[in-house]
């Protein structure tokens, strides 16, 4: 069963907890765009990797059916609280965390009352499928991992999903240049932290443009250096593994800064991904 | 309340969750049959010691509350919740209650931001705290009737460079202690970090199962061990010329501040520190000491 869509879509709660300000609107409405294209694809379930779930041990799969409560992020608490009411596609999840140790990688499934959601994932749930109408399946990033082990991890969850015969999408959950505002801002005035950061940026956005080409490593490896990526866009690579030998192009559906940093709703589409049913 | 001010002591107090499960205190939903107890041990010796102290007021600076923007202090009076640690909720699942110092929260925040950094009250009372606050003012005082002042730890260390980062906590530490003369506490400070953090990548099947515990790696405890021989000795001066390099061969959690925001408040004074214990969590090296300013008078 297919592929039906891959989204790179950025964890930080401004833009949706502030979506009137000028400068997160083009995120607000990347954001509703991708919704939409989402729901046209009609997928069964959504694979997520969150840059802001940090793992050190093991790689770990959220394993709980229900996941419900109020989260409060520690820096952006003042913008308002995250409910959350998601589903978990838990024999995916198991699959997952079977597939992770059968790759030589220590696997644990997360299953308990309480465990702290991380914002992004929030975030993204809320934004792509407001009612929490489709289940989910949610990696971890663990640290030591690097671009090539994740990238393992976002083919086999791929794997996995089409042994299960599930319409699926992928989503990577995390943030473009790194470099943020180390003071308060009126939010208003939030712009890139320097051009260079916006420049490379750009510059990304047009390597993933031109597909899956052989130089397209080198450069989000070059780029993620330069541009202090969010954990070395690893949520890059997660989708990348997932989308494996396609062939793509991408759409760059919202970019603009958040506290300085980048931010961007990138569809990936092309002959690749499966269309609706 | 006596006009001015005093910290009465300091105490590194290391945060592994490990600890609290070990104990089994009825806020912890998991259960042990124990582990760790050369820790554990000395945190019952260093609760002694806060008993006789009497302060009223704990202060702890926790590397797991990382913020961006700034140093930023819990402002809400009562915070309450269930605490979940990420990397090990199968050891640390903690119903919190705590009370804040709010006034003295405040008061650091505000010289904070005299001595110019950049201070912030968190105000959400939905904030969930994090474990390792938790955990050291559990270990500290399971009683919880002493009021609290949380300060978060600026990424500043690890986004600027070790050096710049620990200049800020030396700010942060000068501002916290004019805060408590100013207000006329009498003051306990918590610096929850480990020392050398080389940790094993798995978890025994039985966590408690201490035979299966020792360092993750000798240079590690050789520099754990110089550490706190010179800290010991009332070297002080000369653990914080090595600091930098200690944090980088020995991956020190140090690195976050909270030990020297402590230090820079008492004045980095040259008095030897009480090793009340030392042991191993999943590989890391982790040290309770005492810094009792009041026996040096
Ligand atoms: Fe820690």
């Amino acid at each position: 069963m297919p592929l039906v869509a891959a989204m790179l879509v950025p964890g930080s709660p401004l833009p949706m907890l502030r979506p009137d300000n000028p400068p997160w609107q083009p995120l607000v409405q990347g954001f509703a765009q991708a919704r939409e294209r989402l729901a046209a694809s009609q997928p069964e379930v959504l694979l997520l990797y969150s840059t802001q779930w940090i793992a050190v041990l093991d790689q770990l799969w959220q394993t709980r059916a229900h996941l419900q409560g109020l989260h409060v992020d520690e820096n952006w608490y003042e913008f308002g609280d995250l409910p959350f009411d998601l589903r978990v596609d838990t024999a995916l999840a198991e699959a997952c965390v079977e597939g992770t140790r059968a790759l030589g990688v220590n696997a644990k499934g997360v299953d308990y009352d309480g465990f702290p959601l991380d914002t992004g994932t929030i975030v993204a749930c809320r934004m792509l499928d407001p009612e929490g109408r489709l289940p989910i399946v949610l990696a971890a990033n663990n640290l030591y991992h690097d671009w090539a082990q994740t990238k393992r991890l976002g083919a086999m969850a791929a794997e996995q999903a089409e042994r299960a015969g599930k319409r699926y999408a992928v989503i990577g959950i995390g943030g473009l240049s790194g470099t943020v505002f180390r003071h308060e801002i009126s939010i208003e005035d939030d712009h890139f932290a320097t051009p260079a950061d916006d420049a490379l940026n750009q510059q990304l956005f047009a390597a993933l443009a031109r597909g899956n080409e052989s130089g397209l490593e080198a450069e989000c490896a070059a780029y993620a250096g330069a541009a202090r990526a969010d954990m070395g866009l690893k949520h890059l690579a997660f989708v990348l593994g997932a989308m494996g030998n396609r062939g793509f192009g991408t759409e760059v559906l919202g970019y603009g800064p958040v506290w300085g940093s980048g931010a961007a709703v990138i569809d990936f589409t092309g002959a690749g991904l499966a269309q609706g049913i | 309340m006596s006009t001015q001010g005093q910290i009465l002591a300091g105490f590194l107090a290391p945060h592994p969750p490990h600890l609290v499960y070990g104990e089994n205190p009825p806020q912890n939903e998991p259960r042990s049959r124990g582990g760790w107890e050369n820790l554990r041990w000395a945190y019952e010796r260093a609760r002694r010691s806060l008993e006789r102290l009497k302060p009223d007021v704990l202060l702890v600076h926790s590397p797991h509350w990382m913020t961006q923007v700034g140093h930023h202090f819990l402002g809400v009076r009562h915070l309450a919740g269930k605490s979940v640690d990420p990397i090990f909720p199968n050891l640390f699942r903690y119903n919190f209650e705590l009370e804040v110092d709010v006034e003295l929260a405040e008061a650091c925040c505000a010289e904070a931001r005299e001595v110019g950094l950049v201070g912030k009250m968190m105000r959400n009372p939905n904030f969930r705290v994090d474990y390792g606050t938790i955990t050291t003012l559990h270990m500290i005082r399971p009683q919880w009737d002493i009021p609290v002042v949380g300060i978060s730890a600026n990424n500043s260390p690890y986004y600027l460079s070790t050096e710049e980062g620990l200049e800020e906590m030396d700010r942060l530490g000068k501002a916290t202690r004019r805060a408590i003369e100013k207000l006329g506490r009498r003051a306990v400070l918590l610096a929850s970090n480990t020392l050398c953090h080389w940790h094993f990548h798995e978890e025994p099947e039985i966590p408690e199962d201490m035979s299966r515990e020792h360092p993750q790696n000798y240079e590690g405890y050789l520099w754990d061990m110089r550490i706190i021989e010179l800290l010991r000795q009332g070297k002080t001066r000369e653990v914080f010329e090595l600091l930098p390099t200690f944090i980088q061969e020995a991956f020190a959690e140090v690195k976050s501040g909270a030990f020297t925001w402590m230090f820079s408040a008492m004045g980095y004074p040259e008095l030897p520190g009480e090793l009340h214990g030392y042991g191993t969590v999943i590989g890391t090296g982790n040290a309770v000491m005492e810094w009792d300013l009041t026996a040096r008078a």
